[in-house]
């Protein structure tokens, strides 16, 4: 009896591990997707990919994708996506995963890479951090296949800020350039014609503008501070010049910087301590704040019907204008731009797969198809490309104010390590509420990047 | 009870599984946590070992030291005042008054709405311009203290954890379940002897969950409290001027920053937190005597 009671458990826990080993059992089929992480902040409800089994001998290449949902280019990256596998059917199979949540998103793909492997194919857009991702080794080097004439499809000069000895592993993609928008109705209204062009004429304006009952432009401590980051980096720009960032934090600039922004949250709408992009954009949308700043991808918004007023778009009312420059600033005529998207595709073992990822990067990056991308979504890119003659008036006028820049900086979030991001939303709060000054707000900001140094 | 040779192979056998378990999700990984709190790593290049520095930097870090202590104040008032809410409703609804199934039902249905569609609905409420409680301030003439509830240092935390200590549902039904138990006879005994429903409460009811469903209801809401990360990011994240931070929140940061170290680091000082509360929670309720008592007769 004891010994079948023995034979009893033993079989019993036998068949609990195997149960559990079956579990945990790997899956001979790598190019099947994993299913889509849930987002942290969806946008619009993801729709998990639900690909057909793919065809005997068909390559497919995984894709994690934020170009999806409500994003500007979804609608017409979908469609190349459809076409490069209708054409490429029963031979390459591009499978997207969507991710509708830029930080799920980034979470997830440096998550992928940590532990062991890249994707296939993902977007990347850690500015700071592209050198140690290039250097990695787990990404393909893309130097040959450029090398071969791909290459002279970019601008010149793209790859050389981001290659790691000579080679491009990473490949910057989407730009974007960061200036002012305004709407005309609004700064008509407060008695004012024109965009102010000094910091200090901004804020006459934005006491007149005030006054007549609106906001002047958003501002956002919550979430990742994305809109108080980008008017920083203006000022900054206006303040420091072109080499602002070449001492790091330590230009005074940043303290500088730090009371114009200051200065601006009383001219923003309530709450805006604990504001989001949503908060922001709303407002601009709702027509009760004069200035709006974001990058180009969002240029489509102005010509959504969703957004018109009274059957007036937003297009309408609103002008494009340059960052202002600050009295005793080195920084008249600068720009601030930053790689919004690099493309990276993962070191295959197979030689065929290589071969089929970089055919779809050569079939994405196609100036023609960039050329549909642009004036679908409003967004800039590096690849060098006709702009189409429907492109719209705003994203016009902005490559107009692009090309007229006297320099560039980047956006201090592309200039500094994802520590000083990751602080700003706290530092700027701090800042706001009076619980650290000027000086107090930039060591928050040099504390968190020294942490992670 | 003795336990012979012949007794272990099937004791060793059954327990196997978990304890394979146990090593592979939990002890591995505590292992690994506290190993990758003494590197300099940012999840790409080589790590380097960085002896104490990771810890060094946390504590000198006021971001962090708050998110402690907010932890800390979290799991205070879940071990002490929602789970005490969570009694008293859990009493008078074991005595069954008239509705007594509805409002259980309206106590626990929060519980089966997940924590960021709360978040969500409670950061809507909040809204400094557009939400239910201003609008409700300004309606009833109380205007002037309307406020960036969650974009103000003072209100944002106590906002974040007050609608939080109301869902009490989820360890109300552990101890209905429980008081269900509790023979009838002690409390036909206590009326007879002219004993109010409130002394029935306190003198039967409360010593008897004390060291069980009481305990382990302080025990999971402490430990919960501790682990709290999903409200404070959507409502919050972290701000302003990170008052709201907890240490999940804190160590999901410095994962975004590509700092392995330090998220490592504390993640272990979690750890020890943790340990610590349920140590401290069990000496409380037990006074160091092991838990559980036997009961017959279950109330009808």
């Amino acid at each position: 009896m004891k010994t079948a009671n023995k034979l009893l458990a033993l079989l019993l826990a036998l068949s609990m591990i195997f149960a559990l080993s079956a579990c945990g059992g790997s899956t001979s089929q790598p190019a099947t997707p994993a299913s889509p992480a849930t987002p942290a902040t969806p946008a619009t409800p993801a729709a998990p990919a639900t690909p057909a089994a793919p065809a005997a001998g068909e390559i497919v290449i995984n894709f994690p994708s934020i170009w999806v949902g409500t994003d500007s280019k979804a609608a017409y990256m979908a469609e190349l996506i459809e076409k490069f596998n209708a054409e490429n059917a029963g031979s390459i199979k591009v499978v997207v995963e969507e991710q509708t949540d830029y930080q799920a998103y980034r979470d997830k793909i440096r998550t992928t890479i940590t532990t062991g492997s890249a994707p296939d194919l993902c977007i990347l857009d850690t500015t700071f951090d592209i050198k140690a991702y290039a250097e990695s080794g787990k990404f393909m080097d893309l130097t040959p296949y450029l090398q071969q004439g791909w290459g002279n499809d970019f601008a010149e000069g793209t790859f050389d800020a981001w290659s790691v000895d000579g080679h491009t592993f990473i490949l910057p993609f989407e730009s974007a350039v960061f200036t002012p928008i305004y709407n005309k109705t609004i700064l008509t209204a407060a008695g004012w014609d024109h965009f102010p062009a000094t910091y200090d004429e901004f804020f006459q304006m934005a006491a007149d503008v005030k006054a007549a009952g609106y906001n002047v432009m958003g501002q956002m401590a919550g979430d990742n501070a994305w809109s108080s980051m980008l008017w920083y980096s203006l000022i900054v720009e206006a303040i420091g010049g072109k080499d602002v960032y070449a001492n790091g934090l330590s230009d005074p600039a940043f303290v500088q910087a730090a009371t114009v922004l200051k200065q601006m949250y009383d001219y923003t709408f309530d709450g805006a301590v604990s504001a989001t992009a949503g908060d922001v954009n709303g407002h601009f949308i709702g027509r009760d704040t004069a200035i709006y700043l974001n990058g180009p991808w969002w240029i489509a918004n102005f010509y959504k019907e969703d957004n018109a007023v009274d059957g007036k778009l937003l297009a309408d009312e609103c002008e494009v204008a340059v960052n202002p420059s600050y009295a005793g600033g080195k920084g008249q005529g600068g720009l601030v731009t930053t790689v919004q998207g690099f493309l990276a595709a993962a070191k295959q073992d197979d030689p065929n797969k290589e071969a089929a990822v970089v055919k779809f990067l050569q079939y994405m990056t196609d100036p023609e198809h960039v050329s549909e991308l642009a004036l679908s979504s409003g967004a800039m890119f590096f690849v060098k490309y006709t702009p189409s003659p429907e492109t719209s008036e705003i994203s016009q006028k902005v490559t107009a104010v692009a090309n007229d820049a006297s320099f560039t900086i980047l956006h201090v979030n592309g200039a500094f390590p994802t520590a000083f991001s990751t602080e700003f939303p706290a530092a700027v709060s701090a800042l706001v509420l009076g619980e650290v000054d000027e000086q107090g707000f930039v060591d928050m900001l040099q504390t968190a990047i020294d942490n992670a140094a | 009870m003795k336990l012979t040779r012949s007794d272990r192979s099937p004791l060793i056998a059954f327990m196997a599984p978990a304890l394979a378990i146990m090593l592979v999700f939990f002890v591995i990984p505590v292992i690994y946590v506290i190993v990758v709190s003494f590197l300099k790593w940012n999840g790409i290049s080589a790590a380097k070992f960085a002896n104490v520095q990771n810890f060094v930097k946390l504590f000198r870090d006021k971001a962090f030291v708050r998110s402690v202590t907010n932890n800390i104040i979290w799991a205070l008032v879940a071990g002490f005042i929602q789970v005490p809410l969570a009694m008293v409703m859990a009493i008078i609804l074991s005595r069954k008054p008239k509705g007594w199934k509805f409002f259980r039902t309206v106590y626990f249905f929060p519980q089966v709405i997940s924590g960021i569609a709360l978040a969500t609905l409670w950061r809507a409420i909040y809204s400094a311009d557009t939400g239910l409680l201003n609008g409700l301030l300004r309606a009833i003439g109380l205007g002037e203290h309307a406020k960036d509830w969650l974009g103000t240092t003072q209100t944002a935390f106590p906002a974040v954890l007050i609608y939080w200590v109301f869902y009490v549902g989820y360890y109300m039904v552990i101890m209905m379940a429980d008081i269900s138990t509790i023979d009838s006879a002690y409390y036909e005994a206590a009326t007879l002897d002219g004993a109010s429903d409130f002394q029935q409460a306190i003198y039967i009811t409360i010593p008897l969950i004390k060291k069980t469903s009481l305990l382990t209801c302080v025990t999971l809401a402490s430990v919960l409290g501790l682990r709290q990360f999903e409200q404070v990011y959507m409502l919050t994240n972290g701000g302003p001027a990170n008052t709201t931070s907890t240490m999940v929140l804190y160590m999901y940061k410095k994962m975004q920053d590509t700092n392995y170290g330090m998220a490592s680091a504390t993640a272990a000082i979690l750890i020890v937190v943790g340990v610590v509360f349920i140590v401290c929670i069990r000496a409380l309720f037990t006074g160091g005597e092991r838990t559980g008592t036997v009961r017959k007769g279950a109330r009808k």
